[in-house]
């Protein structure tokens, strides 16, 4: 059995806020192994972000509290960090894409400011200049063997020591990695961007700039939250399409967070499906979406428009997700479920068990009845 | 997109004209001010023993008997042809005392801005990092303290019982007056001009009280204003951006959260230092500072009218520049503003 680069364990998070205790992830365990994508869906406020922000322990605590589990990035337990040592989680660790590329990029820099700060912690750790949690090379790093289409080798040798603070030998140095990532999220002439500000980019220019920073310090894993749902619909396009294209090129474990079921289906090789901060469904994307497990995924591929054949008014979900502040005893979804019992208003349901009547093991459901939902609901 | 160098230019250029009307109104103001409020300056101007004649005398000398809209258009002709006065008791030249006084005042209060920008920032960035926690009420106390502090007390305070207890001076710009010819009028540049070391460290000495009085008054305004946009600024995406390249706290906060805060704190800045001018009237006459705070008091108790409205003019200039710097060092901070 491979050693998965990300295992959390029945991860729960609240948020202390001044109207109660909302219980934004309850024991939500994830499994990611090299290289592959696990996607996470769910609809607004399902907890989607909390557990991207949580593995890099992104979550500001307080109002966020980690009430219990455990997170095992690459062997080292990230909840037992201390405070000091999270920055060598994250860069070479742990990457991260967010959703908007308006806000991810600081105003105040120029982009090549930006892209080379990126590139100088990853060398700066390869060099042994800075402490590192991950020492560089290891199985599923794809720092080696990585190559642009062009043929061109992306990691240039590295200095051992960044020549000096000055500005123009630091601007030398880099030089050649901001450029050669720029170019590997396809931006055509990436010299005539580098002295750039934000501003004067556009939002899909600025997420394939977000993409090659996080690439570029060549994190073990990326954490994309929803990194196309603040763009317009043909840059959205696009910006998967290169998405999808990088990862055939590095080979990076990916946790793709988003609500749109067809780019997760698109995308990933594994989803799991969160309600009310539950994860209810785990399982291979096809298996899930062929043939889903949990009574909430079934209705809610039966919602996708594009699934939709002309027979009468398009089914939608009755009711509404709970409020974080209070999930549903239970089941959380007893309320909308169509195979409700007396006994889902009470207990819990499993966390997560293989699903009755097939034999994959790897197609989790957190439904006592997982095998009637293939034939009702 | 992008700025032009000559945007600058005409930027600058526009607000520098705005100087004229200013300028133009605090003379009219000042002016009728101090001929009105004062209904027989003469009687001071010629001394306290002098006889009636020598005091009509005094009277015809500098046309107080003429209609008071004759004596401005006097005074501001005077002016244009760059003649600023005397103060009529004694006939030292305003311009002289002025253009020794003012360094010594930019001089202390451009140490007063460094202390309030090497304090007064980090204090904000530890209070908005802890927001709610003990960092962040010790720094609030500590700013209130000096906020809520009368400039006089926290001044006399500093004069009489600080400053002898740990051994600071609390007199002057200088323990004795050095022989060297000053070109800067400021102690501590005047001082390394003529490679004189011990006076530049008795001149930083000598600086040290006087500038922290008139900073603790105003450090509140920058550690407020730099904890308020940090506070707007923490939970932006890019600072999550920076911390998960992997950078440290420190340079995740104040390379990258603090950058795109400056831009209000140093807004702010620009407007104390009118603030600051003010300050240094109490602080100078405290602590003997040679600078125009201390001259600004001596000529209004001692109804020197052109002095009166030369030191009006140099605050009024000081602070439209003053607002004019932070204008432009916003545009700099801040690459999205345009010049307008």
């Amino acid at each position: 059995m491979v050693e998965p680069v990300l295992d959390v364990q029945d991860l729960s998070v609240e948020y202390e806020a001044g109207a109660g205790t909302f219980h934004a992830l309850t024991g939500v365990s994830v499994r990611l192994d090299p290289g592959r994508v696990v996607g996470i869906v769910g609809e607004t406020g399902s907890g989607k972000s909390t557990l991207a922000h949580a593995i890099p322990r992104l979550l500001p605590e307080p109002p966020a509290r980690i009430v219990s589990g455990k997170i095992s990035f690459r062997g080292v337990d990230v909840l037992d960090l201390p405070k000091w040592k999270l920055p060598l989680l994250r860069g070479t660790g742990i990457g991260m894409i967010f959703q908007e590329p308006i806000n991810s990029l600081n105003p105040a820099y120029r982009i090549f400011d930006q892209v080379a700060e990126a590139v100088a912690v990853r060398k700066l750790r390869d060099a042994g200049e800075s402490p590192t949690l991950f020492p560089a090379p290891e199985p599923h790093d794809y720092s080696k063997g990585m190559v642009v289409k062009s043929g061109e080798a992306l990691l240039h040798p590295i200095a051992t020591k960044l020549p000096g603070r000055r500005r123009r030998a630091r601007r030398e140095a880099l030089m050649q990695d901001v450029l050669d990532y720029l170019r590997l999220v396809r931006i055509n002439d990436p010299e005539t961007i580098l002295d750039l500000y934000p501003h004067e980019l556009s939002g899909g220019m600025r997420q394939r700039i977000m993409i090659a920073m996080a690439l570029s310090a060549k994190p073990s894993l990326l954490i994309a939250d929803e990194p196309t749902s603040a763009l317009d619909i043909t840059i959205q396009a696009q910006v998967l399409t290169l998405m999808k294209e990088l990862m055939e090129e590095v080979q990076t474990s990916i946790l793709f967070i988003s609500h749109d079921l067809g780019i997760i289906a698109e995308m990933a090789d594994e989803v799991g499906v969160l309600y009310a901060g539950h994860l209810v469904e785990f399982g291979p994307v096809e298996e899930v979406f062929a043939n889903p497990r949990h009574p909430y995924t079934k209705l809610l591929l039966r919602s996708v428009p594009a699934q939709y054949k002309d027979d009468g008014p398009l089914p939608a979900l009755s009711g509404s997700v709970p409020s974080l502040a209070n999930v549903p005893p239970g089941c959380p979804f007893h309320p909308r479920c169509p195979l409700m019992r007396d006994a889902c208003k009470t207990n819990p349901g499993p966390l997560l068990e293989p699903v009755k009547g097939i034999s994959a093991r790897t197609h989790l459901s957190a439904c006592y009845y997982s095998d009637e939902v293939a034939r009702k609901a | 997109m992008g700025r032009n160098k000559s945007d600058l230019i005409v930027f600058v250029g526009k607000r520098l004209l705005q100087l004229l009307p200013v300028v133009l109104g605090v003379i009219v103001i000042t002016f009728f001010f101090t001929h009105v409020a004062v209904q027989n300056p003469c009687a001071v101007w010629a001394g306290a023993h002098a006889t009636a004649d020598q005091v009509q005398a005094c009277i015809l000398r500098f046309g107080l008997n003429r209609p008071l809209t004759d004596q401005f258009w006097r005074y501001l002709t005077t002016l244009l042809s760059g003649d600023w006065g005397a103060n009529p008791r004694g006939g030292v030249p305003v311009l002289l005392s002025i253009s020794s006084a003012f360094p010594a005042t930019l001089e202390l209060v451009l140490a007063s801005l460094f202390i309030m920008t090497v304090i007064g920032i980090p204090l904000g960035v530890v209070a908005a990092n802890g927001a709610g926690r003990w960092a962040d009420h010790l720094v609030r106390v500590f700013y209130l303290s000096g906020w809520a502090t009368p400039t006089y007390l926290g001044a006399v305070v500093l004069a009489i019982a600080v400053g002898p207890a740990i051994g600071l001076p609390t007199k002057g710009d200088f323990t004795t007056k050095p022989p060297f010819y000053g070109p800067t009028h400021m102690s501590v540049l005047d001082a390394l001009w003529a490679l004189d070391f011990p006076a530049v460290g008795d001149a930083l000495l000598h600086l040290v009280l006087p500038a922290s009085a008139l900073a603790l008054l105003n450090l509140g305004i920058a550690t407020r204003m730099t904890r308020t946009s940090m506070l707007e600024v923490l939970p932006l995406d890019f600072v999550k951006t920076a911390r998960m390249k992997g950078l440290s706290d420190f340079v995740v906060l104040y390379k990258h959260a603090l950058r795109n805060s400056l831009i209000s704190t140093v807004t702010i800045l620009g407007i104390t230092a009118g603030v600051l001018l003010s300050g240094t009237v109490v602080i100078e006459t405290i602590f003997q500072w040679p600078g125009i705070g201390a001259y600004a008091y001596d000529a209004i108790t001692g109804y020197n009218f052109p002095g009166t409205i030369a030191v009006v003019i140099v605050f009024a200039v000081a602070v439209v520049i003053s607002n004019l710097l932070s204008d432009v060092l916003y545009g700099i901070l801040d690459p999205r503003v345009e010049w307008r």
